[in-house]
């Protein structure tokens, strides 16, 4: 199967595959994401009006931009074949890190160094896990994920650990003309991230070894520096979310991000991203995210009750995970 | 896939021998290691009463990772277990709601219902062809839903003597936890002498292969992810039993703890090798660590990293050299 999904791979390897000729169903499969987006929107505005306000708008990206982030990292990594599960402790590690320096300009350079060592770090020790100790993604991550929780708690001792510098505030929950000020910070990343994975040989290298690694390994890749790159960059990424979803908060606390691990990976599997990797977009990713965060909030506009978000988000995982498989 | 599967043959079947050996070693040495390191720190360490104390501590934890055992040996991962404990468990007290009388139809009741739900996960598996990590998480979010639908703080209750499940004792050895235990040596016994549960291995070694092989593959993953259910269920009950009615997040820190003493039991997340004895004497060395991190005054917060750090220290100590 993930023969399959690099053309170029299953050339060198077999010459029988199923149809390589791109069937309609692959490629309404691949707008799926973007036409469910669009639906839930025109859907959301007909069910309550005040849901296009520019309000209500505003708010709800500044809520999604954290998620947007991690989903960023997260894509990445399943698509080079992992999976992380320790982002949102690296959140929450990266934010309650931040809450320790007051002050102007110069501590927001402090904050950025500590959360992004803190990132880096982390995905260094995954990476590490994965490429040189064949650990399986899901343990290597859940393990830094405790052990990130554990360290939290003993420096916190379980208590609110304060606000972000007043800066960081803005960013994580100012808005500019009405257009929230992390939307910047997001198209930043999100036009990084979606030129490095698909328009550079890093990128491609990515895909193949998510594709087959030992196809990789045997075009001369360096794999394991491939994969530990992976894993960094969502530690990287996870720390900005971390510091960004912060300055959102009033009140930095050690479940910043809860959630987030499970979330980013559903978000990026509805996107398109292929779970047996190789497979799946940055844009794609994106909008899974907005769409997981649009359906939460179209439970909110129907007057359900709020228990229906997560009744609704577990049938949206698993009917959009499905219409992904290849039959 | 399948040039992962074929080049990695050939080296599973030279490895397999030694690997088994090393499977149990790992968690036996460092259950020797802490239990050394124990009577060290404290005379109260090493007292039978302790060991017994630590048995009956491990048993929920025991009992939900066998589930977890069985899915994972073929491959797969039940990440429902949390969301399905906490909403059986409220749907146990809160319908007993301290009734005598309904004691035994309920508890009957939530154990067909938790077979129920995880028949549900594993024809969604099969049917959808979803990896069934995402499956599993999708359902999970569904079940935790719906278990706050039903209530959004305990439930309920028991009436008295309904913990003799989790607290009652039969010359000083606890019932909940010998209970496990003959479940446990069961489901080894099946495991290891029918040809279902070599099936069961056969589907995780090499799924391509059982399908060839003519196995019912299908029904055989139906079959584990129903019988997570069923360990599911009896957990709900026990922590009902343990602590006197349900509540709505009662399971969730299952979910992914359910791993760990399976991971660390030596059995592997890519599926086919491993073993349920493993699993248990890998829940028996979560609760022996917590217990001598206890004698150490060492906090809870420092018990999840040292937690952590054992899970790095046995997974890299075991190459997978497959994903999972």
């Amino acid at each position: 199967m993930k023969v399959d999904a690099i053309p170029q791979v299953r050339s060198l390897v077999t010459k029988s595959g199923r149809g390589s000729k791109p069937r309609l169903s692959d490629s309404i499969a691949r707008y799926a994401i973007y036409i469910f987006l669009v639906l839930l929107l025109i859907l959301s505005g007909i069910a309550a009006p005040s849901f296009l306000s520019q309000q209500n708008l505003s708010n709800l990206v500044l809520q999604t931009v954290p998620l947007a982030i991690v989903v960023i990292g997260q894509a990445i990594v399943i698509m080079t074949g992992g999976l992380d599960l320790s982002v949102a402790s690296v959140m929450a590690t990266a934010a309650v890190a931040g809450t320790c320096f007051a002050g102007g300009v110069g501590a927001v350079i402090e904050i950025l160094v500590v959360s992004l060592f803190i990132g880096g770090a982390t995905g260094l020790v995954n990476g590490l896990l994965v490429a040189k100790r064949q650990v399986s993604p899901f343990l290597a991550t859940l393990a830094s994920m405790i052990v990130l929780q554990g360290l939290r708690f003993a420096w916190t001792k379980g208590a609110p650990s304060g606000g972000l510098p007043p800066i960081l505030r803005v960013v994580g929950s100012g808005t500019w003309h009405g257009i929230p000020v992390n939307l910047a910070v997001l198209a930043v990343l999100a036009v990084a991230a979606c030129f490095i994975v698909h328009f550079t040989l890093l990128g491609r290298r990515f895909m193949i070894t998510g594709g087959n690694q030992v196809t990789a390994r045997l075009l001369g890749y360096p794999v394991d520096r491939i994969i530990i790159g992976s894993y960094v960059a969502s530690g990287l990424l996870a720390a900005i979310a971390g510091v960004v979803l912060g300055g959102y908060a009033e009140i930095v606390d050690n479940q910043v991000g809860r959630g987030f691990e499970l979330d980013s990976i559903v978000a990026a599997v509805i996107g398109g991203v292929a779970l047996s990797g190789g497979r799946g977009t940055i844009p794609g990713a994106l909008a899974g995210a907005a769409v997981l965060m649009l359906a939460a909030n179209a439970v909110l506009l129907l007057g359900l009750p709020i228990q229906f978000q997560i009744v609704l988000k577990g049938v949206v995982i698993v009917l959009a995970a499905a219409c992904y498989v290849r039959r | 896939m399948s040039i992962t599967a074929t080049t990695a043959l050939p080296r599973n079947r030279a490895r397999r021998l030694p690997e088994q050996v090393l499977r149990l070693g790992i968690v036996v040495l460092l259950i020797v290691v802490i239990t050394v390191l124990g009577c060290l720190v404290s005379d109260r360490f090493g007292t039978l009463n302790n060991f017994l104390n630590v048995y009956e501590q491990s048993t929920d934890l025991a009992l939900v990772a066998l589930g977890q055992t069985l899915t994972i040996l073929t491959g797969g991962i039940d990440l429902s277990v949390g969301s399905m404990i906490s909403l059986l468990s409220v749907l146990t007290s809160g319908i007993i709601n301290s009734n005598g009388d309904l004691v035994l139809p309920v508890c009957a009741g939530i154990i067909v219902l938790g077979m129920v739900i995880g028949l549900i996960n594993g024809i969604a598996i099969v049917m959808l062809r979803v990896h069934p990590l995402i499956v599993t998480l999708g359902t999970g979010a569904v079940l935790q839903g719906l278990a706050l639908l039903y209530t959004m703080a305990p439930a309920g209750g028991v009436p008295d003597g309904f913990d003799f499940l989790a607290y009652g004792r039969i010359a000083d050895i606890s019932v909940g936890a010998t209970i496990v235990l003959l479940v446990y040596l069961l489901a080894s016994f099946l495991m290891r002498r029918t040809a279902t549960g070599r099936n069961i291995y056969a589907i995780g070694d090499d799924r391509h292969a059982a399908v060839l092989l003519g196995l019912p593959v299908k029904r055989l993953t139906m079959l584990v992810y129903t019988l997570s259910g069923l360990l599911c269920a009896m957990t709900a009950i026990y922590l009902v039993a343990r602590f006197g009615s349900g509540q709505p997040y009662a399971g969730a820190n299952y979910t992914l703890a359910s791993v760990t003493p399976v991971v660390v039991g030596g059995t592997m997340l890519s599926g086919g090798r491993g073993g349920v004895i493993g699993t248990l004497l890998g829940a028996y060395l979560i609760a022996l660590l917590n217990d001598f991190l206890n004698f150490l005054h060492v906090s809870t917060e420092i018990q999840l990293v040292v937690q952590g750090l054992i899970i790095m220290l046995a997974v890299s100590a075991y190459r997978e050299g497959k994903r999972g």
